[in-house]
């Protein structure tokens, strides 16, 4: 016989766990199913294969993919498969998901990212909208995220720093590296606020959870000290260890039944040994990440919803959000320092953390006025060595190099300098080019339609990425380094990914409610990236985690 | 970048003769006793069959040993893709193009010399490869002749390539930890997703 769940949640990653945790010490029976397999820290290794070169945390594409749709050179849309492009928009589908592979950069939104519309006007051709929440409810959860997740950082006030109810972070800042310094000097030469990043890391231990062991390899890398706040780490190994949480490992949900009267009875799987499973609850979580959550509401149709579940007003996939912005980098050659400083530009193991939100908002006649601006971070160019080393293999006019010439080439890739480099974040601007449907063709290995994804951005976006760009260039090339080069780009970065069932109070024009529940199913909750009607201009993890915390709480007054 | 045409200093001393013994510090002292050590190592039967051994002499024209560089034998680019290419999860799309590949060459080298790859002079073979990147196909597969060798310059040694991390040590690349034990590779992880 069946076992009735309270709650079911499908996907364990950053919106995931926070409910499970939460529910499972309140004492409802949680079950969590994962599509991907269980990995723990015995399992992480800082192997390139594994992490990057191979599919390992990821689907094979020619299991599951994408369809990506991008306009074509003559304006009209054109879909392609992901595993004929390469492009992967996978992101870590194991137990915690891509939080397992993250960087931690953790930043809060500001207040006025809840009420983009009011604080700065509509834009033509973008669905800017108001959250139906403000900065002060979501707070109280910001700060549950430091210290349940583990946030360590140093805080410094500035101009634009957010409210906070706590003094200072739970755990002191993760060391850091020499470059920081130089970085410090320029901001300050540049009258730049340097800002310390907090991160998802720890800096000392926590439970079970050693400190960082400052390998140097971080993002894209599982976590083998249990640092990294995952959600796995974090939160689903606690919420196990309640007994009252159970999480099924490489369980691929592609239904969720609903009855007449339009409530969902069951989550429909395919277990580790590819048969179809049912499982019953009280109540249902989606958080799967934005582009699969509404993916499974689209190929849940039922009596009461006929076009996908929670999808009467035609809204599920719609509004999609990547994160607008480019990229940087700046080098620092060893041979024009002191032996000493070359020692140190070059040690590996220590975070950068540093950030500059001086263009978060942006006051200037060049740009029409007051806008919205974003976040730059600075980091140290990714250790992996192979795909450094790739980079070797071309030249300037696209020909193949090799023998001595390869030689000479990684010799000086790997040996003449250190590389710092910066990411932008800006809002991607909802539009109605840019959304998640079901592709007409293209099947996954258990024969469900995969999604679709238009992938259209805003003009406006990548206007407000060259202005933050021509400054944080100046920044690399005060700190003295030279090959300082960048892009600013509209193609959306797939591991920077939520909206597709945005909250408000108007069930015409938005998916969920204040409380993340579907307007029109009253047991089913998305608690992923995915509520979120506009983006903000910082990586979306810690508002995930905070709102998932959040949610939890309304889910826990629902059950009773 | 233009660092193509840049030769490193090293290289440089080593042309003008001017590395002696006293430069025999590292990595060259290391390559030296990684050639040494390795002597005795009993190789595979498979690597006496011809396509691999003319798999093996392509590498090391791509990827030529000097005194202080180590070459395709060196890192055991041979062995790391072989591992590589007949590996359950392998891409096997790789497997088949290497293969092709090796086929065009043999064609190629009857053509132009009358005789096997592996017969040709390092002269005759650096001609070989320059013409076979004229072409798309040519190009495709000498690119992915080269992954693989990087892959084994740099991969944890567990995957057969990098023999005592010479790879990172002549990059002065720094790998992290901890290292995959070998019940742990990429592939018994991923054995762990069906």
């Amino acid at each position: 016989m069946n076992k009735e769940y309270d709650v079911c949640i499908i996907g364990s990653g950053a919106g995931g766990g926070p409910v499970a945790l939460t529910l499972a010490k309140a004492g409802y029976s949680v079950l969590v199913l994962e599509k991907g397999p269980w990995f723990t820290e015995k399992d992480f290794y800082k192997d390139e294969l594994a992490c990057c070169r191979r599919s390992v945390y990821t689907p094979e594409l020619s299991d599951e993919q994408h369809v990506i749709e991008d306009v074509d050179s003559d304006g009209q849309w054109v879909g392609e498969p992901t595993s004929e492009s390469g492009w992967d928009f996978w992101n870590g589908n194991i137990v915690g998901g891509s939080s397992n592979l993250m960087s931690g950069f953790f930043y809060r939104l500001k207040p006025e990212d809840f009420r983009l519309l009011s604080e700065f006007g509509p834009i033509k051709g973008a669905n800017v909208v108001d959250w139906p929440i403000s900065y002060d409810d979501m707070e109280p959860y910001y700060t549950l995220v430091e210290t349940e997740v583990g946030v360590s950082g140093r805080f410094t006030d500035h101009p634009l720093a957010e409210p906070r109810s706590s003094k200072d972070f739970p755990y002191p800042a993760t060391l850091e590296h020499p470059v920081s310094k130089r970085f410090d000097q320029a901001c300050e030469g540049l009258g730049l606020y340097s800002l310390p990043t907090p991160r998802a890391i720890l800096s000392g231990r926590k439970d079970n959870r050693r400190s960082c062991e400052y390998s140097g390899y971080c993002g894209s890398y599982g976590c083998s000290s249990g640092a990294k706040g995952s959600s796995r780490a974090a939160l689903l190994d606690q919420a196990v260890a309640t007994g009252k949480c159970e999480i099924k490992p490489l369980c691929k949900v592609y239904k969720l039944s609903s009855d007449n009267s339009g409530k969902v009875v069951s989550a429909d799987y395919y277990d580790v040994k590819e048969k179809k499973q049912s499982v019953n609850a009280k109540l249902f979580v989606i958080a799967c990440q934005a582009i699969e959550s509404s993916r499974l509401l689209l190929s849940s149709p039922g009596p009461k919803h006929p076009n996908g579940l929670a999808n009467n007003s035609g809204q599920v996939g719609k509004n999609l959000l990547f994160s607008a912005g480019g990229a940087g980098s700046g080098d620092f050659d060893y041979s024009t320092m002191a032996s000493q400083e070359s020692k140190e530009m070059k040690r590996r193991g220590p975070f950068v953390n540093r950030g500059l939100q001086d263009w978060y908002f942006i006051d200037d006649p060049a740009l029409g006025g007051r806008v919205k601006g974003g976040t730059v971070d600075f980091l140290l160019r990714h250790p992996n060595a192979m795909s450094k080393a790739m980079n070797a293999k071309w030249d300037d006019e696209n020909d193949l190099v090799w023998g001595r010439a390869l030689q000479n080439q990684l010799k000086s890739i790997f040996t003449d300098n250190q590389t710092l480099r910066y990411e932008i974040f800006c809002d991607w601007l909802p539009t109605d080019d840019c959304f998640v449907s079901l592709d007409d063709t293209v099947k996954d290995k258990w024969g469900s339609p995969v999604a679709k994804v238009r992938i259209g951005y805003h003009e406006h976006d990548l206007k407000i990425g060259r202005y933050i760009n021509e400054h944080s260039m100046k920044v690399l090339s005060k700190m003295g380094a030279t090959n300082v080069r960048s892009s600013i780009s509209g193609a959306p970065p797939a591991n920077l990914v939520a909206g597709g069932c945005r909250f408000g109070h108007d069930p015409q024009t938005s998916v969920l409610n204040a409380d993340c529940r579907a307007h029109d199913v009253e047991n089913l909750y998305v608690t992923d990236g995915s509520f979120m009607p506009t983006g903000g201009s910082v990586p979306y993890t810690w508002t995930i985690y905070a709102n998932a915390f959040r949610v939890a709480e309304r889910i826990k007054e629902a059950l009773g | 970048m233009t660092n193509t045409m840049v030769i490193s200093r090293r290289e440089f001393m080593t042309r003008l003769g001017l590395l002696g013994s006293l430069a025999l510090t590292y990595p060259a002292a290391a390559l030296a006793e990684l050639r040494q050590s390795s002597k005795g190592i009993p190789l595979p039967d498979w690597i006496e069959e011809p396509v691999w051994k003319t798999i093996a002499q392509v590498q090391e024209t791509l990827f030529p040993a000097a005194e202080d560089i180590p070459g395709a034998a060196d890192i055991g680019a041979a062995i790391y893709l072989h591992k590589a290419i007949e590996n359950p999860y392998a891409d096997g799309e790789d497997r088949d193009y290497i293969f092709r590949g090796i086929g065009w060459m043999d064609e190629l080298t009857q053509q132009r010399y009358t005789k096997n790859y592996i017969q040709l002079t390092e002269n005759e073979k650096e001609k070989i490869i320059e013409e076979t990147v004229q072409s798309k196909a040519g190009r495709k597969w000498v690119s992915l002749m080269l992954t693989y060798i990087l892959e084994a310059l740099l991969a944890e040694p567990v995957y057969g390539g990098n023999p005592d991390g010479i790879g990172w040590a002549w990059l002065e690349h720094q790998p992290g930890y901890p290292t995959p034990a070998a019940d742990k590779t990429w592939d018994q992880l991923r054995q762990r997703r069906s």
